[in-house]
């Protein structure tokens, strides 16, 4: 299948869901550093056509930008400033432990989550993001940083992406707080198979540069509905450790403890004000993407 | 609990089935991969483990379904005990056969025996009968049927080991007996013993009809050790004219030790004569000889004692002593040929039992006071002595003598006497031309030569007879011996307490060379013993055996009263009349019996008595053999069967039914656990 596609990795970039999603727009929804105009807001006032504020005529400012209209009212000088838009960095980070590579039907957890990030990549590329990339498992993989030029290299490490060893959040993401000199656009895509709170302690950091964070938390169908009849053992893909389970004894109250572990992601991810969206493999990535991201745009309009 | 039909229970191997197919199923179960178990392992795991008890139950209802079935058809049954027999099945009839033989004296087996007997008395019902019959070699009824438990634990406790031998035959016959005429259906017989292998030869025909159980109680102890002293032999010789006898005393130890220096005592007259100290191995033999001493009166009073045991009875064994009478004969001959009666005075000198006191005459000078005394007279090849006319031989004879009349060519026989004499002496036969003739036929079942009997006892046609006279005997005498050419060899009369008989050949070497053969020697012994009514003196003899008083007396023209004692001091009177049975004394203990005649001086006679020597071999039977003889099937024996077995297996599992009950009940928990499977296989096929 890659094989088909010039770049490494392409078949990640999915016509079908990019015809869905393609006309909106990856927008970090906190100020961030670019070094051109983008769509997002850069902490500084610039040329751009949001107005920001007036203030006084100091000597050396351009006269073109006084407000004339404003002199005539109140014979004084004033300038008008305009908020400054910019490019951000988009860091997707990808979660490859073992757990990522399970899939009860259709495409693996690590798949998926590759394609997300490389739609997401696409969008950001488009919009003159620079893309950057790292995997993790119990530690970091690869680290792309990210770069006008890299979506390419993102797309083929995704390609080359291969969940082998049991993950751990708080390692990988400790060190990876270390490398965000910018702020910027983070994606987290995982399946956070930890405590909530120590999910949120590793994030946290992240956090701490004024990153905008999206987290995605990929689940498998059968990991939501726990559909399975036969009684059988059941072999945990992080640890190895098989236990004899009866499913029909076990289904209620393990789907009622995945629902209470995302509640409790949501409500902790979003006081902290990080995007938290669950997607479930067995969903059509557009529309997952979609619903994600037109919602996100609403919410930036009403702020 | 037994079983009918034990073998189905080899079905039971089925319960393996659904173990089996539940291990391979669980060989067969999958491994899911699964992206983390966190929560899973949240949930208490005895949510688990308690489901897979759950199966186990389930299984183990098939394997209890499956068990419950297979017993169901090995078809069990309860052995009712006593108390629910009575409660299920009504009254019953028991006979307790209880051994009172020698053997049972054998450490605590008596007491053993009759605590087991108690306690089948105390499981009677209040409907039950029970009859005690104590028995050893005889068999009787001590106690009559009857529901009175306590008389029936009195006469237990009054019972008291004897010294008979033990068989089994007639203790089952009176059971039979008893339990037959019985108007009670269920009947059984309890047999309490230490079942020694030599009471039942297993040739008794007894045979327990079908509703009649045997059961038993066996006493026996596993390893017995016992000495005894099963017999004593006496060697005579002369000494100065007085008789000198070797006591030799055997020793048998039929116990798994050997036993050293075992002291062995004479006892003569109640005098300690002699002390040896012998070892005998392990179920071996042994002897011990005592010192020679002079036998001088009659009715000597011995015993040998050995070593001491669990059973003393037969470590003592008595005997009585008389000076041995030798048997008086006289010679006839014809006198005129030196060496005629050579043959027979040679053969009549050799032996002890009896020894013969030979005289020799010529029939010319035999007088009748000849004939006083002697136990016999021979008439060797001479012609009819004088002396013997007018009846004195026949008054000889009369009075029990013997006459043996060897019938030569000197031999001739008056008719006036010609009842005196077996048959009509004929002409002479002459067989020295061609072959010679031989003995061909011989009346083996006559007592003088029923000793020849057996296959190589005695081979009479290596002798050849060259002549012989012709006999003509009558229907009223018997002939004893043939020749080859059927002519009649010997043929006896019994003449009033005498016998005569008459061979009508020679017994020296002029006729027939028989004086000369190896057989020479027993026939004229046997001969001579049969005429002079010789038996052979018994210093003891056996318990069990019946002493007949008035023969004894009559031998010794006795006609006084007498007083028999037994060992343990009982006095039985005896009068001298000996109607019915008087005079006839069963010997049933050990120990020394004294006949007093009233009126007589002197020491009164002793009977020495002893167990029979079987009694110390306590190699015991497997009961269930001895059952299974009787009743045609085997039944369980041991303790348990005090609990008795009033009904035959069949009718016990005929009449509980509880294989119906077993059937149903494992029908009933296939289809539960058909149900529950089902239940359970709708969330869970892991089963």
């Amino acid at each position: 299948m890659a094989s088909s596609h010039a770049t490494p990795g392409a078949r990640f970039v999915d016509p079908n869901v990019l015809t869905r999603v393609g006309n909106l727009e990856l927008l970090a929804r906190h100020v961030v550093e670019g070094f051109i105009n983008g769509l997002h807001r850069a902490p500084f006032f610039g040329a751009s056509i949001d107005f920001a504020e007036h203030r006084g005529y100091v000597a050396g400012d351009d006269i073109r930008r006084v407000d004339w209209r404003l002199y005539a009212r109140t014979d004084r000088f004033y300038v008008k400033q305009y908020e400054a838009d910019t490019n951000t960095n988009l860091s997707i980070l990808l979660d490859i432990s073992r757990s990522m590579k399970f899939a009860s039907r259709g495409i693996p957890k690590l798949e998926y989550g590759c394609y997300v990030g490389a739609c997401l990549a696409y969008l950001a590329q488009r919009q003159r993001d620079r893309v950057g990339m790292i995997t993790f498992d119990n530690d970091i993989v690869t680290h792309i940083p990210p770069s006008a030029k890299h979506f390419n290299i993102v797309l083929r490490t995704m390609e080359n992406a291969k969940a082998e060893r049991p993950g751990n959040l708080t390692v990988p993401l400790k060190k990876m707080a270390e490398h965000f000199k910018r702020r910027g656009l983070i994606v987290l895509i995982s399946d956070f198979y930890e405590e909530p709170d120590a999910i949120l302690e590793a994030i946290k950091p992240l956090k701490f540069l004024g990153n905008d964070l999206i987290v995605f938390h990929v689940l498998d169908p059968a990991e939501i509905d726990f559909g399975y009849d036969d009684a059988s053992s059941f072999e945990d893909l992080e640890t190895g450790e098989q236990i004899p389970v009866v499913p029909a004894s076990l289904a209620t109250e393990y789907r009622e403890m995945l629902q209470a572990h995302i509640a409790a992601l949501t409500t902790k991810f979003s006081e902290h004000r990080i995007d938290y969206t669950v997607l479930n493999t067995s969903e059509p990535l557009d529309r997952a993407l979609f619903s994600y991201l037109s919602s996100r745009e609403r919410l930036m309009r009403v702020r | 609990m037994a079983f009918l039909t034990p073998f189905f229970l080899a079905g039971l191997g089925a319960i393996a089935i659904p173990v089996l197919i539940h291990l391979i199923q669980r060989e067969k179960k999958r491994v899911i991969e699964f992206p983390s178990l966190m929560f899973v392992r949240r949930i208490p795991y005895q949510s688990v483990r308690r489901r897979r008890i759950r199966h186990w139950a389930l299984l183990l209802m098939r394997a209890a379904a499956i068990a419950l079935i297979v017993a169901a058809f090995a078809r069990p049954f309860v052995q009712q005990s006593a108390v629910a027999a009575v409660v299920g099945g009504g009254a019953r009839e028991i006979v307790i056969l209880l051994d009172r033989s020698a053997s049972m004296g054998y450490g605590d087996h008596w007491a053993r025996a009759q605590d087991a007997a108690r306690a089948v008395v105390r499981s009677l019902g209040a409907e039950d009968r029970a009859t005690l019959v104590l028995f050893d070699k005889n068999a009787e009824e001590n106690m009559r049927a009857t529901s009175d438990r306590t008389r029936l634990e009195g006469a237990i406790t009054a019972a008291k080991v004897g010294s008979g031998a033990t068989r089994f035959g007639p203790a089952m016959k009176l059971a039979e007996s008893i339990l037959a005429r019985s108007p009670i259906k269920r009947r059984s017989a309890v047999l309490i013993s230490d079942f020694q292998r030599s009471g039942w030869t297993g040739s008794e025909e007894v045979r327990f009809p079908e509703g009649m159980t045997v059961s038993t109680v066996s006493v026996a102890s596993p390893n017995t050790a016992n000495l005894s002293v099963p017999s004593v032999a006496f060697a005579r010789a002369s000494f100065s004219g007085q008789e000198r006898l070797t006591v030799t005393a055997g020793l048998s130890n039929k116990g798994d030790q050997a036993l050293k220096d075992v002291p062995v005592t004479l006892t003569i007259d109640g005098h300690e004569i002699q002390t040896e100290h012998v070892t005998v191995a392990a179920h071996a033999s042994g002897s011990v000889s005592f010192t020679q001493f002079t036998l001088a009166s009659p009715n000597v009073r011995g015993s040998v004692r050995a070593g001491t045991d669990p059973m003393p009875a037969d470590n003592t064994f008595h005997f009585v002593l008389a000076p041995s009478e030798p048997v008086s004969l006289i010679i006839v001959d014809s006198g005129d040929r030196s060496a005629s009666s050579l043959f027979l005075q040679k053969a009549l000198s050799i032996g002890t039992t009896p020894l013969f006191r030979v005289d020799v005459t010529s029939a010319g000078r035999l007088t009748p006071a000849a004939f006083d005394k002697r136990a016999v007279v021979i008439l060797n090849d001479t012609m009819f002595p004088p002396a013997g006319g007018g009846g004195a031989l026949k008054a000889f004879l009369q009075r029990g003598g013997g006459l043996l009349v060897v019938a030569g060519d000197h031999a001739t026989w008056p008719q006036s006497e010609a009842d005196l004499l077996p048959g009509r002496l004929g002409a002479t036969v002459d067989r020295t031309s061609g072959r010679s003739g031989s003995l061909g036929f011989l009346d083996y079942s006559h007592p003088v030569f029923e000793v020849f009997k057996a296959p190589r006892s005695g081979d009479f046609s290596a002798a050849h007879v060259f002549r012989y006279r012709a006999l003509q005997t009558s229907p009223a005498d018997r002939v004893l011996a043939r020749f080859d050419d059927g002519a009649i060899a010997a043929a006896e009369r019994t003449i009033g307490g005498g016998r005569s008989i008459v061979w009508t050949s020679t017994l020296d070497d002029t006729w027939t060379d028989i004086g000369v053969k190896p057989v020479f020697l027993p026939l004229v012994h046997q001969l001579i013993r049969h005429l002079a009514h010789y038996e052979p003196p018994t210093s003891w003899l056996t318990v069990g055996q019946v002493l007949d008083l008035t023969a004894r007396a009559k031998g010794r023209g006795d006609r006084a009263d007498r007083i028999v004692v037994t060992p343990s001091g009982e006095r039985i009177p005896q009068s001298s009349a000996g109607e019915g049975n008087e005079g006839l004394i069963e010997l049933s203990e050990q120990g020394i019996y004294e006949v007093r005649s009233t009126g007589a001086v002197g020491r009164p006679e002793a009977i020495a008595v002893n167990i029979d020597p079987a009694e110390s071999d306590l190699t015991a039977i497997d009961p269930g053999e001895l059952v299974a003889s009787v009743t045609g099937h085997a039944m369980p024996s041991g303790a348990q069967a005090v609990q008795t077995q009033d009904m035959t297996r069949e009718e016990s599992e005929k009449r509980q039914g509880l294989w119906w009950y077993l059937l149903m009940a494992g029908l009933l928990l296939l289809a539960a656990e058909t149900v529950i499977s089902n239940q359970l296989s709708r969330k869970d096929t892991f089963l």
